[in-house]
């Protein structure tokens, strides 16, 4: 789920970037420092979309850097279990199949897939139901639910499942 | 003087963030109200009241934790989630976490930590199986090959299918080869590759191509090499450009179970079924019966000093291994019978069939009817019949025996002068060389007698 939320850092600036062009230094040095990134509970920081407002700067001891509290708005991106998400097939194998919503990877076991699909081993490897009519290789986009999530300092990992109603490829590449 | 970097600041922006939270699930709560008034005729009057009641105590449940802890996780906000965690319950109980993914349960999602099962890292980071569930894939697996008329096949690189070595150690007579090195683009048909970024020239061994597709018609391929993966990923591209042959299957020295070993427990296959190549008989201790030595393929230089021989190397002669009668060649051919006897000539289900058995029995035919009697090629004092030659004759299928009779066909010798040597010539039987037996246990075939003439020794 994405969520567009306030978020504050503390950011430490080198004096040689004071001057006219100090507040943009201090945003583009925030855009690299935080997005892409994850935090366990606001999840993946998508985008940032707005300075909210920077505060006073502190002068640090010693060093001459300086400390902004600066408040920003962004786009967070979370996973959450019983979600529904889309998602792109990156990898079939034997086990179930490897998929990515973005920066999330998402495993679903084979006890996770429809029971009437089965894995077909070759240079394309596949679920597929007995009658061909459904097919999920890499690259297929298939709606899955998830059931469990964890975050990492830069990734975010999900179990899912196509195993339920509306669940499943929703666009086949060799199709379209 | 030290001081902290950037931190972020959560305290005021994640309440910021519950309350957000809060107002949607507000929000929600009065859209189900409505969608139940809406549609009452549709849901019975008991369902809507659990479904409200539900719905009111998630409520309660948020603002308690909320004051509770702020640290709590969001759990699943919409009453979907609600049910998925009453599932997770009942989950729970059966639940036997048969493998993890990133530490999480692979069926039920919940957190696993204990670290049990095998690594299957090559196949994702983070891919973690417990036995059973390894023993059903194989099961399962093992029935979807059969149905293809397939075996498993673990390949080995170096100086199986390849021979690599650092740029820094070719020597002055290999320089040629720099300007000789296929391009990168055309990897299909090259054998002969310079790695800048890895400081490496590679050659694939001769007939490569053809055994690989040949072979990929009755197998499926594993690598599994003792190099590190990054390499192992760089030999794979070479080998397999259109990534047909292993899409996935290469195991490295980082993801095998053991340092020095390489076992079969990675490989998702049953052991009844799977054949090895491997120039190293000694890392497969576990599973010798599986395994189909090879030949050594030295090419460059610093690979011969590196297994301590001291004569010219191929590059050196600006030769190479014959391609219709190299190592790879021969090696097919055996692969080919072993295919055909598995699924054409066993008469046992076809579940049940080894091909560890049928390994012995093609073994067995290749000095079929031959009956050696060994001369000076062991030492005094040792017993015959626990030598390594000794051995390999017999699994060749020879007869072996310590003394001369009317019924032997060979006599293994390593000098001409010896009573027996001489024994062969004045009744004319086959003199020949140990390198004999050795060639014909890597050619599976019988090779001229001719080819393994033994000397006088000098001294003599």
């Amino acid at each position: 789920m994405f969520f567009h939320i306030v978020l504050e850092r503390n950011m430490q600036l080198h004096p040689r970037h004071f001057g006219r062009n100090l507040r943009e230094n201090l945003v583009s040095k925030l855009m690299k420092d935080v997005e892409g990134t994850c935090s366990g509970r606001h999840g993946f920081v998508v985008a940032i979309t707005g300075i909210e407002n920077v505060g006073k700067g502190l002068i640090r001891d010693g060093t001459g850097f300086v400390t902004f509290p600066v408040k920003y708005q962004c786009v967070v991106f979370r996973p959450f279990k019983g979600e529904i998400l889309e998602a792109a097939v990156t990898m079939v194998n034997k086990m179930g199949f490897f998929a990515e919503a973005g920066p999330v990877q998402i495993f679903v076991s084979n006890h996770l897939i429809p029971d009437d699909m089965e894995f077909q081993s070759g240079d394309m490897p596949n679920y597929t139901t007995s009658d061909g009519s459904v097919k999920i290789q890499k690259d297929s986009e298939v709606r899955l639910k998830i059931i469990g999530t964890r975050v990492d300092a830069t990734e975010i990992f999900c179990i899912g499942t196509i195993k339920d109603d509306f669940l499943g490829v929703i666009n086949d590449p060799t199709t379209a | 003087m030290c001081f902290p970097t950037d931190s972020p600041v959560h305290s005021s922006s994640s309440e910021d963030f519950a309350a957000l939270i809060d107002a949607e699930l507000d929000d929600f709560a009065a859209l189900i109200d409505a969608e139940l008034e809406a549609g009452s005729s549709g849901s019975s009057p008991d369902e809507r009241s659990n479904e409200e009641e539900e719905v009111d105590d998630h409520r309660n449940k948020r603002r308690k934790t909320e004051k509770l802890e702020d640290q709590v996780e969001l759990q699943g906000s919409t009453s979907q989630g609600l049910i998925a965690e009453k599932l997770e319950v009942s989950l729970k109980d059966i639940c036997t976490h048969p493998g993890s993914f990133r530490q999480m349960c692979i069926i039920c999602g919940q957190r696993v930590d204990e670290e049990s099962g095998v690594t299957f890292g090559y196949i994702h980071k983070g891919l973690r199986l417990g036995n059973d569930e390894i023993v059903r894939l194989r099961s399962t697996d093992m029935k979807n090959l059969l149905r293809h008329k397939k075996l498993y096949l673990v390949l080995d690189l170096d100086h199986t299918l390849l021979n690599s070595t650092q740029l820094k150690h070719l020597t002055s007579e290999e320089e040629y080869l720099k300007a000789q090195s296929d391009s990168l683009q055309g990897l299909s048909n090259g054998e002969l590759f310079t790695l800048e970024f890895m400081h490496m020239m590679t050659k694939l061994r001769p007939f490569i191509r053809t055994f690989l597709e040949e072979a990929s018609k009755m197998f499926e391929m594993y690598i599994y090499t003792m190099g590190d993966r990054s390499y192992a990923l760089e030999m794979a591209k070479l080998l397999d450009p259109k990534k047909e042959y292993f899409s996935g299957r290469v195991i490295s020295r980082d993801d095998g179970t053991r340092r020095d070993q390489k076992a079969l427990d990675v490989i998702l296959g049953q052991e009844s079924a799977v054949l090895i190549l491997d120039d190293t008989e000694k890392v497969w201790t576990k599973h010798k019966d599986n395994m189909i030595l090879m030949e050594r393929y030295h090419f460059f230089a610093s690979s011969c000093r590196q297994f301590g021989f001291n004569c010219k190397s191929l590059s050196q002669l600006k030769t190479d291994e014959s391609a219709s009668y190299g190592a790879l060649a021969s090696v097919l051919k055996v692969l080919q019978q072993i295919h055909h006897i598995f699924f054409n000539e066993l008469d046992s289900d076809l579940a049940s069939r080894d091909v560890r058995q049928v390994l012995k029995r093609v073994r067995k035919e290749v000095l079929k009817d031959c009956k050696l009697v060994f001369s000076r090629v062991f030492p005094t004092k040792f017993q015959a019949e626990k030598h390594l030659l000794w051995k390999m004759a017999e699994q060749l299928g020879a007869t072996c025996s310590t003394e001369t009779s009317s019924s032997i066909t060979h006599v293994v010798s390593l000098d001409a002068g010896t009573e027996k040597s001489r024994w062969a010539m004045k009744f004319n039987k086959y003199l020949v060389h140990p390198r004999w037996i050795e060639a014909a246990n890597f050619f599976w075939q019988k090779q001229p007698e001719e080819n393994f003439p033994v000397s006088q020794t000098k001294n003599q």
